[in-house]
């Protein structure tokens, strides 16, 4: 499950009190169908994986990955076997030996991983883990998490205001706004059905097109032509990715539209006409 | 004015301070050191004599040398010590920590002479209230001042207040560290124990260290007032360190030139065990920044 909103939209305020960090105003915790509210963070069987990673930068891999276990004071012949087993599955057998230091920040997210994993939590709590990478890294590493959550078969909530991330990612996707969950929903659930206009235009790149009428559609369920009785006006041309988008008005509304295969790019002010995938409309309240 | 002549002209009178009042005199008493200078007859060159009277004749300077770092052996550790749990008691926010703070700091704005005159009442074997707390659990008035080693854990004992510096410094560094690393322990499970053993105290390890070296040198010092005032280094020598030693013998024998020697040996001391410290914690490369 990701959870996808703006800064201080309350996404790592919504963890911290899942954690037991905060104390909730209202509302309640369950975790396997119990209320946490009287159990203290290290008897909720979560782990948590921070932004910054917050490891312990004066041990090394193998005593932060260890660093739970130790704390409750488990047995060394299972912190040893904890140790290989959470290093092997994150790749981090050859350095156990470095502290965080040398490690490369890629690194460093694994070992945070490791660390959370090690104890087997019930839940694990992911509060922007990628945010601190680089582009590259970012997917590489979002691939490994979804890997390691799938083979550990941990409950992971993972917080991120990147939707790329949250709809990758998610199996549910929450989408938060002002400390309050706007829609629930599958990745596609959301990108395709958003419950509001609110979800609509936060969701996508570009967002969802939203007409004065309240009709609402995304730039790839409309095709357009260049059409002298067309209602929209050509503004200009633009490439995001592999697709290439116009960008048309209406009057005082901006709509985005895939641009047409093989059309050359048109003058400013062109008549434009646009039509809309039958059954991809939405309609919101204007 | 370009930015390099304006930075000279701010650092100037600084410049000018430290080479008049520590320079010029830490040579001035190389060249006592020296000399058999009483600062009455003129002085004469007298090679190394002070060093060899300090090394080998003066009966005295095993036990001052001795004792004083019997003193530095147990007061800096104690200091550290103060220092550390009043910062890690009063780092968190909560209520009256600030008042806390400013009774951790407070004995150390106070003159050393004025803090000597507290102890001189506060020790006092007939009405003093220390010997009336040791009552209470039971232990006879002990008289601080004619008793050797009751004298010696007096001035360990009133220099173990005076540590606000080492507190706000200890209290910066315990500030800095991250608070990610303690919810981590949180959700841990780890004890407050465990986490001080393997958290806090290795990460403040580097700071705590330089406060170390940096102790020794002011703890020595902060000796001369405590026992000019209270002891004049007795009962029986029992208090007498080396800045008193070398004072009276200054001041009082006006044998500054064996005098100096004396300092320089003290200064010599210091900066020995200062470069051994560095060379440890150079040696764990602790880092606490990433």
């Amino acid at each position: 499950m990701t959870v996808l909103g703006a800064s201080g939209s309350g996404k790592s305020t919504l963890l911290r009190v899942i954690a037991g960090l905060e104390p909730a105003d209202a509302g309640r915790v369950l975790i396997d169908g119990a209320d946490q509210a009287r159990v203290e963070p290290s008897r909720r069987g979560v782990a948590m994986v921070f932004q910054s990673f917050a490891l312990f930068p004066h041990l090394d891999v193998r005593r932060n990955i260890a660093f739970g276990l130790r704390a409750r004071s488990a047995p060394g012949e299972l912190i040893a076997e904890r140790v290989r087993e959470t290093a092997a599955a994150l790749g981090l057998t050859e350095l156990l030996t470095r502290r965080p230091g040398e490690l490369s920040g890629g690194e460093r997210q694994r070992v945070a991983l490791a660390r959370a994993l090690a104890a087997r939590p019930r839940v694990l709590l992911l509060d922007e883990p990628l945010s601190n990478l680089d582009a590259q890294l970012r997917v590489s590493t979002r691939n490994e998490i979804r890997r390691v959550q799938k083979q550990t078969a941990v409950t992971a909530l993972h917080v991120t205001h990147d939707q790329v991330e949250a709809l990758a990612l998610g199996h549910r996707v929450a989408v938060m706004r002002d400390g309050r969950v706007e829609q629930v929903g599958t990745p596609d659930e959301v990108w395709e059905r958003p419950a509001n206009a609110w979800v609509a235009r936060f969701i996508g790149t570009p967002p969802m097109n939203i007409l004065p009428s309240g009709e609402a559609f995304r730039a790839e369920h409309a095709s357009c032509a260049v059409d002298a009785d067309g209602a929209y006006t050509f503004a200009f041309a633009e490439r995001v990715g592999a697709e290439r988008y116009w960008h048309l008005h209406l009057g005082d509304t901006e709509v985005v539209v895939r641009a047409p295969a093989d059309e050359d790019v048109p003058e400013r002010g062109t008549r434009i006409s646009v039509t809309v995938v039958p059954g991809r409309v939405r309609r919101f309240d204007p | 004015m370009s930015e390099r002549r304006q930075l000279g002209l701010m650092l100037a009178p600084y410049v000018v301070g430290a080479l008049l009042l520590f320079v010029v005199p830490a040579a001035y008493s190389i060249a006592l050191a020296l000399t058999d200078a009483d600062l009455l007859t003129p002085s004469r060159f007298v090679g190394t004599a002070n060093f060899e009277e300090l090394a080998f004749d003066d009966p005295i300077v095993p036990g001052v040398l001795w004792r004083s770092a019997l003193f530095v052996v147990i007061a800096v550790p104690l200091r550290l010590a103060v220092a550390t749990t009043l910062a890690l008691m009063l780092h968190a926010r909560a209520r009256g920590v600030h008042a806390g703070r400013t009774f951790a700091f407070l004995p150390s704005v106070i003159p050393d002479a004025a803090w000597a005159m507290v102890w001189l009442f506060l020790l006092n074997p007939v009405y003093g209230p220390v010997n009336w707390l040791l009552g209470l659990l039971g232990i006879a008035p002990v008289s601080w001042f004619s008793n050797g080693t009751a004298a010696f854990f007096a001035i360990v004992l009133m220099l173990a207040f005076t540590v606000g510096e080492a507190f706000i410094v200890a209290l910066a560094a315990r500030q800095e560290l991250p608070r990610e690393l303690y919810a981590v322990a949180r959700l841990e499970g780890a004890r407050p124990w465990f986490v001080l053993r393997t958290v806090t105290l290795p990460l403040m390890a580097p700071v705590l260290t330089l406060l170390a070296v940096r102790d020794v040198a002011v703890s020595l010092q902060a000796t001369f007032t405590a026992t000019y005032l209270l002891t004049d280094g007795g009962p029986d020598r029992a208090t007498l360190f080396l800045p008193i030693y070398s004072f009276d013998m200054g001041f009082e024998l006006l044998r500054y030139g064996y005098a100096s020697a004396m300092m320089l040996l003290g200064f010599l001391g210091c900066l020995a065990l200062a470069l051994a410290q560095f060379g440890l914690v150079r040696r764990w490369r602790l880092g606490v920044t990433r």
